[in-house]
């Protein structure tokens, strides 16, 4: 045994540990990160409820009155939190539950379902919410697949509307040629072909240059999401136009060569099958990373570089690939959107990509956390919309929501320093990490075991 | 082999990097003179219309005016990277500060105040940052990202809360300079009898052929230039000389520099790594806020619709220092460079040179990352992106 399969043996065995132990906590971490979120949420919206003026208090906070005792002061709010929470996670998923969420309210006679009669799962609502998750697992999976390999792609917005772009002329000028059944069956995957490998170009230059001239690839990235948009936009406008449109966009595709619809309304621009596709790719990206001699180069990489190298790794090589591949997953992205939601290409695309980022953050830059992350993300992008609908709180309130929640994911020691409080502390847990721009390097044993020996001083 | 390049290979690199980084300050310059020449030689060219341009008396005004917010936040970055934080937030700390500038000046209907209370609101929001980072030992880069975030959601969430909108409402711009003293007393007077000696020379140096055009464009242009600016980019000079004297200059400028290259033996010599690096966090946060406030003011609005006015300048910022080598009169003029491209942009896309102008815009990121490409990586302090965990405890 050579000692390159040594170090990549002994590096296997202290991989597969780490992702062992620290997946539930993760998993605990995000949970925690979220709540905590929604906490600080509420007080914003208590605050800024009190810096606006209305007619009448939404929202009322008073001290409570035990036996018929007087109220004697209390305070309106013009927003009111909980309604603001109810809308944002719960009108996402078009009502399912009871007004007054059943389960809570168990006095009021009747059996505990906390279930709205007639709720239809296929609503339009939930179908715009699996339409953001789909669209966001792709980014999701585009950022978590470089952040594995040690790179940060904020390219990923760039990527998606390059692949998009691509995918919306080129099954453009392939669908003469075919029409019907046939002609989705042929231009979905042509379409989504030519959307990951142009994604997989655009996200290879930063790769490129990354390994060849050295050049910090977050820049680079943001650098190239900008001439995305400007190119883009050059294109859409002067070089593909719609002829029969004001607006900066390409000739519609015809209905057989979009994504159908499906179980769910043909009004909702959401298909089952795209999201099936999505699901999919997580545990086919899993599968890479766990079980092929590729994903663990990758992984060997992000972690420890030198080691990688040292274990026969080419880490240029896998710079570049990994690049093109989260390239890939973003251009498919872009083609998603293009052939499920849009139906051409317009500018002015969302920024997925830069979700995306947030997606694979909270997702620990597992693929299969991505799944739920996008979700949960899925759900706050859609429930902005019946937040705004259905109240008065400014819908820039679930960009908070998102940074809070990035920045709890960001400091699980905050959570670790809270449960020593609350538990023992153990003596020999396994070095747990959050997620890490370094594809979650292994923390100094040093460091850990006086964040030990401090933690038990304090009780 | 592996051995050899799985080193880093920072021990090199100092030596390599300067002679590099001239090379490129060399053939910038060569360029742009010969640039500058086929424009003299040929004025009916496209180069002509670039010479036109870029000494156009609007171009080097509003250049200086788009870097100011973007020098401002660099020597921040500056500030916290040479001590170990990468503050990737510079955005998120940008666009707080712009909006209470804004909110504060409306309150108060005064400069001064409206500027504290930004530098006050960007510095808490790095004090935040500090304590997620070097007390929780969260990671940099995810952190920093947040606090853009936070900030991205939060002023527009306010300005919708105050304001009913996104953009708020407009207030007072601040005086340019010339307004400035004009306004004071006896110096007033002084300086509008010189001005006019000096218009009168101006004039007639300026009515000489070619010598004329030289001096109209490289003297007229730039003293005008500076006659306008606002205070904010007078801020920024004297912030630029300021930091760089206290980086260099300075023990505390010693210690944040230790505590990014060598934090162990910053320790050693009995200086609080901790300590250090909250102050100098804390620095990014009154520098990026000073770049917000003059940002938004100049304006005298806040716009928070999509990225927000602040729109990338506190990615570009980074950028900046980084061509800068971390050095504060380094960062001013890689930001002026950038600057000065988005300008000449500017007034491009006013003029038919044929080029489409989303294409024309890109121009100034193209550059970046061509440059970026050439010069490659800077090398970035050893200690950055890590947390320092002091022995004793």
């Amino acid at each position: 045994m050579s000692v390159g399969d040594r170090v990549r043996d002994r590096a296997r065995s202290a991989l597969e540990r780490l992702v062992a132990a620290s997946a539930t906590e993760r998993a605990l971490i995000s949970f925690a990160s979220l709540v905590l979120a929604v906490v600080i949420g509420t007080v914003i919206v208590l605050v800024g409820g009190r810096m606006t003026t209305c007619e009448t208090a939404a929202f009322y906070l008073g001290h409570p009155r035990p036996f018929g005792f007087p109220q004697l002061f209390r305070i309106g709010f013009c927003y009111d939190p909980v309604l603001v929470f109810d809308r944002l996670f719960i009108g996402a998923l078009g009502d399912p539950l009871k007004r007054g969420w059943g389960p809570f309210t168990p006095f009021t006679g009747g059996p505990i379902n906390p279930f709205r009669a007639g709720y239809d799962p296929l609503n339009a609502q939930m179908a715009n919410t699996l339409k953001e998750t789909t669209i966001l697992v792709f980014t999701g999976l585009s950022v978590a697949l470089a952040f594995r390999a040690g790179i940060f792609n904020i390219g990923t917005q760039g990527q998606m509307l390059v692949g998009g772009l691509a995918t919306a002329v080129s099954v453009l000028w392939v669908s003469s040629l075919v029409s019907g059944l046939v002609g989705t069956l042929a231009l979905i995957p042509l379409g989504l072909l030519v959307g990951a490998l142009f994604g997989g170009l655009y996200g290879a230059v930063p790769g490129a240059l990354k390994a060849y001239a050295d050049a910090n690839e977050v820049i680079t990235t943001i650098m190239l999401n900008f001439v995305a948009t400007g190119v883009i936009l050059y294109l859409v406008r002067d070089v593909f136009k719609d002829p029969d449109s004001f607006a900066n966009q390409t000739v519609p595709l015809p209905d057989y060569a979009l994504f159908p619809s499906l179980v769910f309304p043909s009004t909702s621009n959401f298909s089952i099958a795209a999201l099936a596709f999505a699901v999919v790719c997580v545990f086919a990206l899993y599968y890479l990373l766990t079980r092929t001699a590729y994903g663990y180069d990758i992984r060997t990489s992000g972690i420890q570089p030198a080691a990688a190298e040292y274990g026969g790794v080419d880490a240029k090589r896998t710079i570049v690939t990994s690049m093109s591949l989260s390239g890939a997953l973003a251009g498919l992205g872009g083609a998603v959107y293009v052939l499920m939601v849009l139906g051409n290409y317009q500018t002015g695309v969302p920024a997925y990509g830069f979700d995306g980022i947030t997606v694979a953050i909270l997702a620990g830059n597992n693929p299969l956390g991505v799944g739920f992350a996008a979700f949960l993300f899925g759900i706050l992008k859609s429930g902005t919309l019946v937040v705004q609908f259905s109240t008065d709180v400014p819908p820039q309130l679930v960009g908070v929501l998102r940074g809070l929640i990035i920045l709890f994911v960001a400091m699980p020691e905050f959570f670790r320093l809270i449960g020593r409080r609350v538990l023992p502390a153990e003596p020999d847990r396994p070095g747990g990490t959050a997620v890490a721009t370094d594809g979650g390097r292994e923390p100094d044993p040093a460091a850990h075991q006086d964040a030990a020996a401090s933690g038990g001083e304090d009780r | 082999m592996s051995v050899r390049s799985a080193l880093p290979s920072a021990l090199d690199f100092d030596a390599v990097d300067l002679g590099r980084r001239g090379f490129l300050a060399v053939v910038t310059i060569g360029s742009l003179l010969g640039l500058g020449a086929l424009g003299v030689v040929f004025p009916g060219s496209i180069f002509g219309t670039l010479l036109e341009v870029i000494f156009a008396k609007g171009t080097i005004g509003s250049a200086l005016r788009r870097s100011t917010p973007i020098v401002l936040a660099a020597i921040g970055g500056i500030f916290a990277e040479k001590s170990g934080v990468i503050n990737i937030g510079l955005e998120g700390l940008l666009i707080i500060s712009a909006f209470t500038a804004i909110y504060a000046m409306e309150l108060s209907n005064n400069l001064w105040v409206a500027f504290f209370v930004a530098v006050v609101a960007s510095t808490v929001l790095a004090l935040l940052f500090a304590v997620v980072c070097i007390e929780f030992r969260a990671d940099q880069i995810i952190a920093g990202l947040a606090v853009w975030l936070i900030a991205l959601g939060l002023a527009p969430f306010a300005s919708q809360v105050i304001y009913g909108a996104p953009n708020t409402d407009t207030v007072r711009t601040p005086p340019g300079m010339n307004e400035v003293l004009e306004g004071l007393p006896v110096v007033g007077d002084a300086i509008s009898t010189l001005g006019g000696l000096v218009g009168d020379t101006l004039t007639f140096v300026g009515g000489l052929p070619v010598v004329g055009g030289l001096f109209h464009a490289s003297v007229v242009v730039v003293v005008g230039a500076l006659v306008e600016a606002d205070v904010g980019v007078y801020l920024m000079f004297l912030m630029v000389a300021l930091s760089w004297y206290l980086l260099y200059r300075t023990r505390f400028g010693r210690w944040v520099r230790a505590s990014g290259e060598n934090p162990k033996a910053l320790d050693t010599a009995g200086v609080s790594v901790t300590r250090v690096r909250y102050a100098a966090v804390l620095l990014s946060g009154v520098f990026s806020g000073m770049g917000g406030a003059a940002l938004s003011l100049s304006l005298g609005q806040f716009t928070g619709n999509g990225q927000t006015m602040v729109n990338g300048k506190g990615f570009i910022a980074i950028v900046a220092y980084l061509f800068g080598n971390y050095n504060p009169v380094g960062a001013f003029f890689s930001t002026l460079l950038f600057g000065g491209l988005d300008a000449v942009q500017t007034n491009l896309q006013n003029v038919d040179i044929g080029v489409p102008s989303p294409l024309v815009r890109v121009i100034p990121f193209v550059m970046v990352i061509v440059v970026l490409a050439l010069v490659g990586r800077t090398r970035i302090p050893s200690a950055a992106g890590e947390h320092y965990e002091s022995g004793e405890e």
